[in-house]
């Protein structure tokens, strides 16, 4: 047997062979077919017909697509600013807790993990008109929550960015504690020589020894936060009125309610590029020896 | 020691060729599953099947999503010998596509269109051909609590101007007009479009519009969804508010009819079983009636809408499609069999479109039900049914109806532009040649 068959390097390609094997046929061979698939106006069925760019252009003319892309936005900044900063607190927080941490940790990581279609009942049983939170307000004459903001077009979008957020929060705590905990200690104790307060310690040492892991976290948020769809389409289903539809949920709509699969893969290839640009953008910052 | 081996080698060949003669074919179904409903069909339809003959040996296997399920099963050219789908518009993809298999040869031999009801056996044909059979039908009524319209001497109403005046008087009395919500089913809304379609621009426009001789556009259907937008919005007859509409689902509806928070529910004839539950649990008694007329140019007499509820199909990929047709003639073959397996399930599925006449029914049943079932048949039969837009619309303009009104609801844009683009997406549908069948009113 020649002896690059047998070297270490081939054997390593022997082991990777099975999972590239599934992985260029289940998520690979797809993914091309699919940006194949925009240049045509197929329904999922029957004949494939080539339009060009025609789907492209109708892309830019839906009205429920912008809107849908501005809510994804508006769904990231959100998923940027509050779950990081209460994390941040909390994870910092911790630290200085001694005894029963464990159940703190436990108690916030728990709706994490929750199946989504879990934490959407509860909350959508809690925003209840009937037997929720306003239900019992308004048995004690009080007018609030009368109306689930799941179901009023101003709210919607951030109701259910709210109970993702509750569920996904608690995941960004573990991982910043796992962070802080590799800050040397000895870092700390000399600021306490130096007479450094809570604050300053956490912003001149923590933070800066915690970078890779909460850019890390950013990139996961931002990239994550393309393909949300399950806790709109279990919670509001895009509506009312469109006012909480996402990408995916669009894409969703249109490839399996509407069997325009066709326009449905030109949605999913705008979602493909625009993550490709989110990547790119990172190692770009790597390269220049960000430590990302 | 020769003819010992003879003997053997001829027995287990007579035993080999004998069970694969004499071997039932074997015909898989996948069905809609239905927690509810599953273990009565299972024994009352595929356990009878295989105990009352030999020939074929039916499996019958339940799905959730039946539509998510099949659609890769077919096109990898394998999946069952039958299937389910959840209407027309889909058959109609599938026949496009060369995966349904034509039953037109089998509905020759056995004579299935003298057994089922005309409108339901054209909804199958496609290109002159059947391709499906609806497994259930429905349309859509208005049930209302009888005892307490006794006590307050109410009447139930008959045209727009008797329906407005009675939702004022039950407001006035601290109730909502109707139960109804969507949070467990979004396209409830088309339930309520189609309703306002048929009972005000009324069925024979609905149906040149199907066909093509009128536009959407046209006055009596933007009126129409005007009037459905100041019920909705304005007047909050559903739940009370629009909010609180999108905030319930079946439970919650159906449990608030059945408590007095509402007077009446509109809904479709699948609502009968939950209907007659909740209130056996109440002192209070109910009945039903046909949508009012809400315009003259809807007819004098109510109308009933006609939908399917699902239908069964063979695979073009089949090779058992004769033991499959067999199994369609023997559901269709047996009146009395029929309304026993769908009064098992109160009504609410398996209500087979076949030609009932009071002497099928069961004298236990219940008069209520029974009235709908010979009424509609009636109706159907002469001619005077609406059309809903579940069964009758292409995939695109359906959705659109359903998913589209809540903008309108919204105030985002007006009836007019809604319908707008409703005729520009039937311009599309009827371009690509996408339209499911509309028999000959």
């Amino acid at each position: 047997m020649p002896k690059f068959l047998t070297s270490i390097n081939a054997i390593s390609w022997y082991f990777l062979f099975p999972v590239i094997f599934i992985h260029f046929f289940v998520v690979a061979f797809p993914s091309i077919l699919s940006l194949l698939l925009c240049l045509t106006d197929w329904n999922g069925f029957g004949r494939i017909n080539y339009v060009g760019l025609e789907n492209f252009q109708e892309l830019f003319r839906d009205r429920v697509f912008k809107k849908a892309v501005k809510h994804n936005i508006i769904w990231t900044v959100m998923f940027l600013t509050i779950p990081v900063i209460v994390a941040l607190i909390i994870a910092y927080l911790l630290t200085g807790i001694k005894r029963g941490q464990l159940f703190y940790r436990l108690v916030y990581f728990f709706p994490y993990i929750l199946a989504s279609i879990v934490n959407c009942l509860i909350w959508r049983y809690i925003f209840h008109p009937r037997h929720g939170l306003g239900g019992w307000f308004e048995n004690q004459g009080i007018d609030f929550l009368a109306k689930s903001p799941f179901a009023m077009k101003e709210t919607a979008l951030y109701a259910v960015a709210w109970v993702d957020m509750w569920h996904f929060w608690g995941f960004l705590v573990i991982i910043y504690l796992t962070g802080m905990y590799q800050v040397d200690d000895s870092l700390y104790e000399a600021a306490d020589i130096e007479g450094a307060t809570k604050f300053q310690k956490f912003r001149y040492i923590t933070l800066p020894m915690i970078r890779p892991i909460f850019v890390l976290s950013l990139i996961i948020i931002i990239i994550w936060s393309v393909p949300t769809f399950d806790y709109v389409y279990i919670l509001t289903m895009g509506g009312p009125a469109y006012s909480s539809e996402v990408v995916a949920n669009h894409l969703y709509s249109q490839a399996f309610q509407r069997m325009n699969v066709g326009y449905a893969s030109t949605i999913g290839v705008m979602m493909f590029f625009y993550v490709g640009i989110i990547v790119g953008f990172f190692a770009i910052l790597r390269r220049m020896g960000w430590e990302v | 020691m020769n003819k010992i081996l003879n003997i053997f080698l001829t027995f287990i060949l007579t035993a080999f060729f004998a069970t694969s003669t004499f071997a039932a074919t074997k015909v898989v179904w996948w069905m809609e599953s239905s927690a509810d409903t599953d273990p009565t069909v299972q024994e009352m339809m595929c356990d009878a099947f295989n105990a009352e003959q030999d020939e074929v040996e039916l499996e019958c296997v339940f799905k959730e999503d039946i539509n998510d399920t099949i659609r890769p099963a077919l096109l990898s050219g394998s999946g069952p010998d039958m299937f389910d789908t959840p209407g027309a518009s889909y058959i109609k993809i599938y026949q496009d596509a060369g995966l349904v298999k034509s039953m037109q040869e089998y509905a020759d031999q056995y004579g299935w269109q003298d057994k089922l009801l005309g409108w339901a056996y054209n909804s199958g044909v496609f290109d002159g051909e059947l391709y499906s059979i609806p497994k259930n039908y429905e349309t859509m009524i208005y049930f209302y609590n009888k005892t307490l319209f006794e006590e307050n001497g109410w009447s139930t109403p008959n045209n727009l101007e008797e329906v407005e005046s009675l939702a004022a008087k039950i407001k006035a009395k601290g109730m909502n007009v109707y139960a109804y919500g969507s949070a467990g089913w979004q396209p409830t809304h088309e339930h309520l479009v189609g309703n306002y379609f048929n009972t005000y621009a009324g069925p024979d426009n609905v149906y040149k519009a199907l066909i093509g001789e009128k536009k959407w556009t046209d006055p009596e259907f933007v009126e129409a969804i005007e009037l459905l937008r100041k019920h909705m919005v304005d007047e909050g007859y559903w739940s009370g508010d629009l909010e609180t509409y999108y905030s319930l689902d079946w439970d919650d509806f159906n449990n608030e009819f059945a408590t007095r928070g509402s007077a009446m529910l509109m809904i479709g004839t699948w609502g009968f079983n939950v209907t007659a539950t909740n209130f056996g649990e109440t002192s209070d008694d109910w009945d039903w009636n046909p949508l009012p007329i809400l315009n003259s140019q809807a007819g004098s007499a109510p109308n009933y809408q006609l939908a399917t509820g699902g239908t069964m199909s063979i695979n073009a990929a089949s090779k058992n499609a004769d033991g499959a047709a067999k199994v369609i003639d023997w559901i269709l073959s047996d009146k009395e069999r029929a309304l026993k397996v769908t009064g098992s399930l109160g009504y609410g599925a398996w209500l087979l479109p076949l030609k009932y006449t009071d002497a099928d029914f069961d004298p236990n049943i219940d008069p209520r039900q029974k009235r709908f079932l010979t009424e509609f048949a009636e109706a159907s039969d002469s001619g005077n049914y609406g059309y809903t837009t579940w069964t009758f619309y292409p995939n695109d303009p359906g959705v659109h109806i359903w998913k589209d009104m809540e903008v309108v609801w919204a105030g985002d844009i007006t009836p007019l532009e809604f319908m707008e683009e409703s005729q520009r997406l039937w311009d599309q549908a009827r371009a690509d040649d996408a339209l499911v069948p509309v028999g000959k009113r």
